[in-house]
C-alpha cells in the first residue's frame, strides 16, 4: 500500500461521507440505501487513517499477497480514485432537468405500475404528484376525479407542440438511485398566454382544480391552476 | 452542458450505490485468502463438475455479495485453486442466489411468486449449465488474465512438470511450527501459514485495499461507460421494443446490460416496467442483468481474457433468451 493508494481511497471515504453530510446524497440514491453508504465512508476513512498510522509507525508491515491486476498498471488505478473522487468533491451533483424528463418520453405513458405501496390519501388536496398518478394508475376514469381540489409540487416542463395556456408539472420518481430515476407528471392548465412565463425547471406549488381535457388526442385528467407560488427546489427532489 | 450534468448524477449514483457493495466483496475476498485454507474449501466441494457449478451457484447463500462483490471472492476461489465449475457457477448464481436478493425480489413481486421462482430457478439453471460448460476446459488459465493464472496452482490431476525425487525433495523451505515445510514455490498463495494472528488480520486490511484500489478503478471505468450510454441513447429506444414476445426480452437483456444496477435492488426496478413489459422479458432483466452488465464486464476482464467474457457473456445471454422466451411463448 502506497501512501497515494492510501490517499485515494481515503478521498472516496471522505467523498461518500460529504454526500451525506451535505444532504446531496438524496439527489443520488434512494434513503434505504443511505446507512450502507453512509457506513463505507466511514469504514474507508476509517481503515485508511489506521493503516496510514501503522505505515508510519511500523514501516516493515507486510505488502499485499494479491498480485496487482494487470489490466490497469497501478498508477493509473490510483489516479482514477483519486481524480474521481476530486470531480466528485468539487462537482456538486445536480437532479435531473425537464429536458430528461421530457426525452424519456414518459410523461405520457401512463401504463407504468408504481412500485412501492400504495397508500389512499383521502383528502384529495393532500396527494402528492405521485400519490396522483398512482391513483391514476389505479382506476383511470378522469371524470371521477372532476372538481376535486389538488395542490402538487413539482417542476415544470414544456413539452413541444402544446397549447399555449398548458405545461406539465413534473417530478422524478426514484427506486435504487438516480440511474433509474423516471418521470411522472399532470398537465397544468393556466390562464391563456401565461404558460411560457414560466420558465422550464422552475419549481412551483400549484393549487386549483382537476378537470378533464384533451391531451395529444387522448382525455385525460388536467389541472386547472387557481394559484400558482414558486417555491425553492426542495433539498430531496425526488418522490419515492 | 446539460447531457453532461445528467452524465455526471448518473455516475455519482451508479458508484456511491456500488461501493459499499464492492468493499463487501473485497473484505470477503481477503478473509477467505488468509483465513480459510484453500485444502479446506476444496475438500468439501464436490469433486463431479456438475455437483461443483450446482455447489458455486448456492454458494453464494453463505457469501451474500452482489455482482460487484462476488468478482473478486470468484478470483479468489480460483486462486486457491477451487475447480472451474464452482468458480463459474458462483460468479453467475451467488449475485441472484443469495438471501438479500430473493428476499428484495419477493417483497417487489409479493403478489407475483412466480417471478420470485422464476428468477431462482432460472439463474441456477443458467449458471449450472455454463459453469459445467466451462468444466470441460480441464486447465482454465489459458482463459484468466496472466496475474490470475499466474498465481493459480496447477489442476491436481495433472502431472507435476518434474519429476518429484519422493525420498528427497529439493528446493527451498519454509519451516514451519510442528516440524512441518512449505515448499517455497507454493506460498503465493500459502504464505498465510507463516504469519501470526495480528499479522493475518494486517494482511487482510492490506490486502481488501489494494483489491479496492484495483477493482474501485476498473469499476469506474465500467461505471463512465453505463453513464455514457445512458446518457446517449434515450431509454425510449429500448423501451419502445417492449410488447413483442421475442422482442420484449431482448429489449430487457439489453436494458439490464445497460443500466447496470446492483441486484440487491434491481427487482424494484424490474417492477416499474411491470405493465409495459412482458413476464419472460421481465425475467430476462431479472436473471441476465445481475450476471452480465457494463460496468460488471469491465470487473470480469481482470480475472477473464476478453475472448472467456465473451463466453460467458454469450452463453448466459442466449440461454436466458431461449428460457424466458419459451416461458412467453408457452406459460
Amino acid at each position: 500500500m502506497n501512501g497515494l493508494d492510501l490517499l485515494a481511497i481515503g478521498a472516496w471515504g471522505v467523498l461518500l461521507l460529504k454526500y451525506w453530510l451535505t444532504g446531496q446524497l438524496a439527489v443520488l440514491i434512494h434513503p434505504n440505501y443511505f446507512p450502507l453508504t453512509v457506513g463505507a465512508g466511514f469504514l474507508l476513512v476509517g481503515l485508511t487513517v489506521w493503516q496510514g498510522w501503522v505505515r508510519w509507525r511500523e514501516p516493515g508491515q507486510p505488502q499485499a499477497l494479491a498480485p496487482g491486476g494487470q489490466l490497469l498498471p497501478r498508477s493509473w488505478g490510483r489516479f482514477l480514485l483519486l481524480s474521481t473522487a476530486v470531480v466528485g468533491l468539487i462537482v456538486t451533483p445536480r437532479p435531473f432537468t425537464s429536458q430528461v424528463a421530457l426525452e424519456s418520453g414518459e410523461l405520457w405513458n401512463m401504463t407504468r405500475t408504481l412500485p412501492q405501496q400504495f397508500r389512499p390519501v383521502s383528502r384529495p388536496e393532500e396527494r402528492s404528484l405521485v400519490d396522483w398518478v398512482r391513483l391514476l394508475n389505479t382506476y383511470p376514469e378522469p371524470d371521477a376525479y372532476q372538481g376535486q381540489k389538488a395542490k402538487v409540487q413539482g417542476f415544470v416542463v414544456h413539452p413541444p407542440e402544446s397549447p399555449v395556456n398548458r405545461f406539465f408539472i413534473a417530478r422524478f420518481v426514484v427506486t435504487c438511485c438516480a440511474a433509474d430515476a423516471y418521470p411522472v407528471g399532470l398537465p397544468v392548465d393556466v390562464r391563456e398566454g401565461t404558460a411560457q412565463t414560466y420558465k422550464a425547471d422552475t419549481w412551483l406549488e400549484i393549487q386549483g382544480q382537476m378537470a378533464t381535457g384533451q391531451v395529444k388526442g387522448q382525455r385525460r385528467l388536467i389541472l386547472k391552476a387557481d394559484k400558482i407560488t414558486p417555491i425553492k427546489p426542495p433539498a430531496n427532489p425526488y418522490l419515492y | 452542458m446539460a447531457a453532461l450534468q445528467q452524465g455526471l448524477t448518473l455516475f455519482f449514483s451508479l458508484l456511491v450505490e456500488a461501493i459499499p457493495f464492492l468493499l463487501l466483496g473485497v473484505l470477503f475476498s481477503s478473509i477467505l485468502l488468509l483465513w480459510v485454507e484453500p485444502e479446506q474449501l476444496l475438500k468439501i466441494l464436490p469433486r463431479h463438475p456438475l455437483g461443483g457449478a450446482v455447489a458455486g451457484a448456492v454458494l453464494g447463500c453463505l457469501l451474500p455479495v452482489c455482482e460487484c462483490g462476488n468478482v473478486p471472492v470468484a478470483r479468489r476461489l480460483l486462486t486457491q485453486g477451487i475447480p472451474a465449475s464452482v468458480a463459474v457457477g458462483f460468479l453467475l448464481g451467488a449475485p441472484t442466489i443469495n438471501p438479500i436478493v430473493i428476499w428484495s425480489t419477493w417483497v417487489a413481486f409479493r403478489d407475483q411468486p412466480l417471478m420470485v421462482w422464476g428468477r431462482v430457478g432460472l439463474t441456477l439453471l443458467v449458471a449450472v449449465v455454463v459453469g459445467w460448460v466451462f468444466s470441460v476446459q480441464k486447465d482454465l488459465r489459458p482463459f484468466l488474465q496472466p496475474a490470475v493464472a499466474q498465481v493459480m496452482p496447477p489442476p491436481m490431476n495433472q502431472p507435476q512438470r518434474e519429476p518429484m525425487l519422493a525420498g528427497v525433495p529439493t528446493g527451498n523451505f519454509f519451516a514451519l511450527s510442528g516440524g512441518k515445510a512449505l515448499p517455497l514455490e507454493t506460498t503465493g498463495w500459502n504464505a498465510s501459514r507463516l504469519l501470526s494472528r495480528r499479522g493475518r488480520w494486517q494482511m487482510v486490511w492490506v490486502n481488501a485495499l489494494t483489491e479496492l484500489r484495483e477493482l474501485g478503478a476498473v469499476l469506474i471505468l465500467g461505471t463512465a461507460v453505463a453513464a455514457a450510454i445512458q446518457v446517449l441513447t434515450p431509454r425510449e429506444v429500448i423501451l419502445g421494443l417492449g410488447q413483442g414476445s421475442a422482442t420484449s426480452v431482448v429489449a430487457m437483456l439489453v436494458l439490464g446490460t445497460v443500466v447496470s444496477i446492483c441486484s440487491t435492488v434491481d427487482a424494484f426496478f424490474a417492477l416499474s416496467f411491470a405493465e409495459s413489459f412482458t413476464a419472460g422479458a421481465l425475467l430476462a432483466f431479472l436473471v441476465f442483468g445481475p450476471m452480465v452488465d457494463l460496468k460488471g464486464v469491465s470487473l470480469l476482464l481482470t480475472v477473464f481474457r476478453p475472448r472467456a467474457v465473451l463466453y460467458l457473456f454469450l452463453l448466459a445471454g442466449l440461454l436466458t433468451f431461449v428460457l424466458t422466451l419459451a416461458m412467453n411463448l408457452y406459460l
